[in-house]
């Protein structure tokens, strides 16, 4: 069987509120980002994924099951929520079984997967820590071995680093291209970093509509040339702000160095610069 | 001032008006439950202690429900603001609606033409449904569950029923049997339980 | 995995503090009751004890004669106990009201009420007894003389019209007259109970139906709180949304946590019912009675199960329906009204989620009522069956919905 998301004009609706509108994707296998800033829907779309929450129209099919199989679909896909948390007084490990015992594993798997994934995600010395002390990363953790214990085909996280320290965040985001080898993994965050650092595709939504789809690399080529980096007077600094897209600023005593997105040369002293993910992902957020 | 004003407006916004609702619906409906046509001394208690006493539990039990929520509760704790000033208005809420509904039932009852000495009735009242009021109080400060401080007030009330003679000078239901004189045993409980339950806070949110 | 699920749940609710809180305060109120009751005192009556208890009577004469004096007592003290609603109304009359009333005793009797009370302060002070000025109700063999010539057809009638000033669920319903009236039993039917507690009810059923009685005061408001927190659990924890995503069937979720959190419910009270039976087998056999040593089991299974049962499946479905704590309010004023609403402390099942028998044996009478019990308790069991069925149906639907059914959901 094919491992891949279709979805085609997919349509949400929250009462009169439109939360979805004629999104149409096609998730290959592998790292898979959605970008887009807070509230544009991407939690929507992951928890249609998940058949927790109804699609309004269009058709979804993960792994050419239609969405609405929600038993078959939650079968083959693992779900990572945005604010995971388990039973404050169970431990690590109890967590972890009654959870796989919830997707349906029998007690000889469980007590052959439940340490294995533990020491994957590297809670094995922590199996006996209750949930209640758990830290915002150990917490990830756990919510993502949860989310693979069962070897799902799909696994989708939700702004997984959010609230992550730096060293706790490579190490997430490792782990998942590790499981992403023969899967798909769908991350979803509004952190450019996560994404550039693992996704090969992605796709970015904006008020509830796909406003890109394709490699990381086109869309860098959609911001190429269309990027400035200049140096300017500290003071200045505001009226270049109202003017145009800042994306970066170096303030050195009273000079400022920054990097603007703009169609066209804004003045005279800036310099065409490369664009990083993070100038393709503002040039795409404010292009109208 | 001001700022604490919000934050109660807050509190009744989003935790507390079913609770308001509730207490305002026991007072319109009390005329199907209880009468409150020329009451006799004993009559009249019984309408207060055995009715009107569930006011305390409603009114006083909830008031930790916005901490309930962990993320609340640790930006609470992480602000300079003590404890004790963000739940004093809340108290002050609870409290007055209280002595509203309170009023209202001595009101229906003088309205009625009891034989029965207002004042004595209303104090010895205010005292005891207090007391019942700080067990819910406590219990919901002390285990961050409202769930446990109705269960524990309301098994009082009801042990009271059957069994007052265990609990002393802080029994239930003692102006029914004539006697008034309990109320400090009252006051002095009550005080006790409403401060440990909020010096209990002030302690968690320090750890 | 509905097994390993029922295990993990059993374990969860072992954890939690309400859970203890259950445990403790059953077995504090249930032993506190039963110890004040002397009922291992149970002796065989012997002919020419001056009391051998009470029994419910249906002779019309007696029936007239007790409820008059119940009548006069209650417009003396102006107290009348109705119970409208399931909770108890004290009803006082106004003075044009009562003087009605008075009218309608004096018609009956043909006394006067001062006459009566006179000659009622005559009667206790022969037995060198104050007059019972705060008692419920006067002394089981105090009677008022019906006016001579009063039929029963002028008795109803005249019930009828006091029912109608102190308004509904009196002791002066038909219904009530008629199955309450209690009277002092001779020395024959004494023993005839007697023998029907040893021999239909081998003493231990009796007992069991004592403390079923007392426990199933208690078992109506208890085990809300433990179904509450249980249901509020997942979303406190924050774990609603993972657990949702799982493919397990909601019914083996909801009904192996029903299950685990009745069976925990119950395991106290079966326990402290075997222990408590022990004196009472003891008993039976010093009277010569092979005692029923599994009474205990089949007494609360029939009297408390259900009744457990219901109480715990509304509340999951109150809670999982609303996600708040609803259900305190609305089953503890259901409890609460129940045990305040009973007709009488013994019988009377109808559809009262709290069934009475306060009292050792009288088991020809139970016998006659055991009929209306099964049903009352067949009853609780569907409406236990439905409340599950139902909190089924609510959780599969939440969890198609990502979160409550009834609010607003989060949209991001």
């Amino acid at each position: 069987m094919a491992i891949s998301i279709e979805i085609q004009h997919l349509t949400k609706y929250y009462g009169k509120k439109q939360a979805l509108s004629d999104v149409s994707l096609s998730i290959p296998q592998g790292m898979f980002g959605l970008l887009g800033p807070n509230g544009a829907g991407k939690t929507t779309l992951m928890k249609i994924l998940t058949t927790l929450s109804k699609k309004s129209g269009g058709e979804v099919a993960v792994c050419q099951i239609p969405i609405e199989n929600s038993r078959q679909i939650r079968n083959i896909t693992g779900y990572l929520p945005q604010d995971f948390s388990m039973y404050a007084n169970m431990s690590a490990y109890e967590a972890l079984d009654y959870l796989a015992v919830l997707s349906g594993m029998d007690r000889a798997e469980r007590k052959r997967k439940v340490p294995l994934m533990l020491e994957k995600v590297n809670l094995s010395e922590k199996q006996k820590t209750k949930v209640r002390s758990m830290s915002g990363g150990m917490k990830r953790r756990l919510g993502i071995a949860q989310a693979i214990i069962h070897d799902p085909r799909v696994i989708i996280v939700d702004e997984p680093t959010a609230g992550l320290d730096p060293e706790e965040r490579v190490r997430f985001r490792n782990l998942l291209c590790e499981i992403a080898k023969d899967r798909i993994v769908l991350l979803s965050t509004h952190i450019v970093g996560d994404i550039e650092a693992t996704c090969e595709n992605i796709a970015v939504l904006k008020q509830g509509r796909i406003c890109f789809q394709g490699k990381v690399a086109d869309l860098l080529s959609l911001a190429e040339g269309k990027v400035y980096a200049a140096q300017i007077a500290a003071a200045e600094l505001e009226k270049a702000k109202q003017n145009y897209t800042v994306t970066g600023i170096l303030t050195t005593g009273g000079t400022a160095n920054i990097k603007i997105i703009a169609e066209k040369q804004p003045f005279p002293q800036a310099k065409q610069t490369l664009p990083d993910v993070e100038d393709a992902y503002m040039y795409l957020m404010h292009k109208a | 001032m001001e700022k604490y004003a919000k934050l109660t407006a807050g509190f009744i916004k989003r935790q507390y008006y079913p609770h308001l609702l509730l207490v305002l619906l026991f007072v319109t409906a009390s005329g199907g439950f209880v009468s409150f046509k020329g009451l006799s001394e004993t009559q009249a208690s019984k309408v207060m202690e055995m009715y009107a006493a569930f006011t305390g539990i409603l009114l006083f039990t909830p008031l930790f429900m916005p901490e309930q929520d962990g993320q609340i509760w640790d930006l609470e704790r992480s602000k300079a603001t003590p404890m004790w000033k963000l739940y004093l208005p809340r108290f002050l809420l609870a409290f007055l609606v209280f002595v509203l509904v309170l009023s209202a039932f001595l009101g229906f009852m003088v309205k009625g033409g009891g034989s029965f000495d207002a004042f004595s009735l209303f104090w010895g009242a205010c005292c005891e449904i207090l007391f019942l009021g700080s067990i819910g109080f406590c219990a919901s400060a002390v285990t961050n569950q409202a769930v446990i401080g109705y269960m524990l007030s309301v098994i009082y009330y009801a042990a009271n029923i059957g069994g007052g003679k265990y609990f002393g000078n802080f029994a239930l239901f003692q102006m029914m049997r004539g006697e008034y004189g309990t109320w400090p045993y009252w006051i002095l409980g009550a005080t006790a339980l409403f401060t440990l339950g909020v010096a209990v806070r002030e302690r968690m949110a320090l750890r | 995995m509905f097994y390993v699920l029922f295990c993990k749940e059993c374990k969860q609710t072992v954890k939690s503090l309400v859970y203890y809180i259950y445990v403790v305060v059953f077995v504090l109120f249930i032993t506190s009751q039963m110890s004040s009751e002397g009922s291992l005192k149970l002796q065989e009556p012997q002919p020419g004890q001056s009391y051998y208890g009470e029994a419910v009577t249906k002779d019309q004469t007696l029936i007239m004669e007790k409820t008059l004096a119940n009548l006069m007592q209650d417009i003396s003290r102006n107290l009348f106990a109705t119970y409208p609603l399931g909770f108890y109304k004290g009803v006082a009359l106004t003075a044009p009201e009562k003087e009605q009333a008075q009218e309608i005793l004096e018609r009956c009797t043909g006394k006067s009420l001062e006459m009566l009370e006179a000659e009622r302060n005559r009667y206790f002070g022969q037995y060198g007894q104050p007059t019972p000025k705060d008692a419920a109700t006067p002394l089981p063999d105090y009677k008022v003389p019906v006016r001579e010539g009063l039929s029963y057809g002028e008795f109803e009638a005249s019930m009828k019209e006091i029912c109608s000033l102190v308004g509904k669920g009196s002791s002066y319903e038909k219904s009530s007259y008629e199955n309450k009236t209690y009277v002092p039993m001779t020395y024959e039917q004494a023993k005839a109970e007697f023998d029907a507690l040893c021999h239909q009810d081998r003493i231990t059923n009796a007992f069991m139906r004592l403390f079923c009685d007392y426990a199933g005061i208690i078992l109506a408001v208890l085990p809300i709180f433990v179904g509450v927190s249980r249901m509020l659990r997942d979303r406190r924890a924050k774990a609603q949304q993972v657990l949702f995503s799982k493919p397990a069937p909601a019914a083996a979720i909801i009904l192996s946590r029903y299950l685990a959190n009745l069976a925990m419910l119950f395991f106290p009270v079966i326990l402290t019912a075997f222990l408590l039976q022990q004196p009472y087998l003891y008993k039976a056999q010093t009277l010569g009675v092979r005692g029923d040593a599994l009474a205990f089991f089949k007494v609360c299974c029939l009297w408390l199960l259900p009744e457990i049962m219901t109480v715990l499946a509304l509340s999951f479905l109150l809670t999982e329906l609303t996600d708040t704590i609803l259900a305190v309010f609305v089953q503890v004023a259901w409890g609460i009204g129940s045990l305040f609403g009973a007709e009488t402390l013994v019988g009377s099942f109808g559809l009262h989620l709290v069934t009475r028998w306060n009292t050792l044996g009288q088991s020809t009478l139970y016998a006659a009522l055991e009929k209306d019990l099964w049903r009352n308790k067949s009853y609780y069991v569907l409406l236990a069956v439905l409340c599950v069925a139902l909190t089924v149906a609510v959780y599969d639907k939440k969890r198609g919905r990502g979160g409550s059914i009834l609010w607003k959901n989060m949209q991001n």
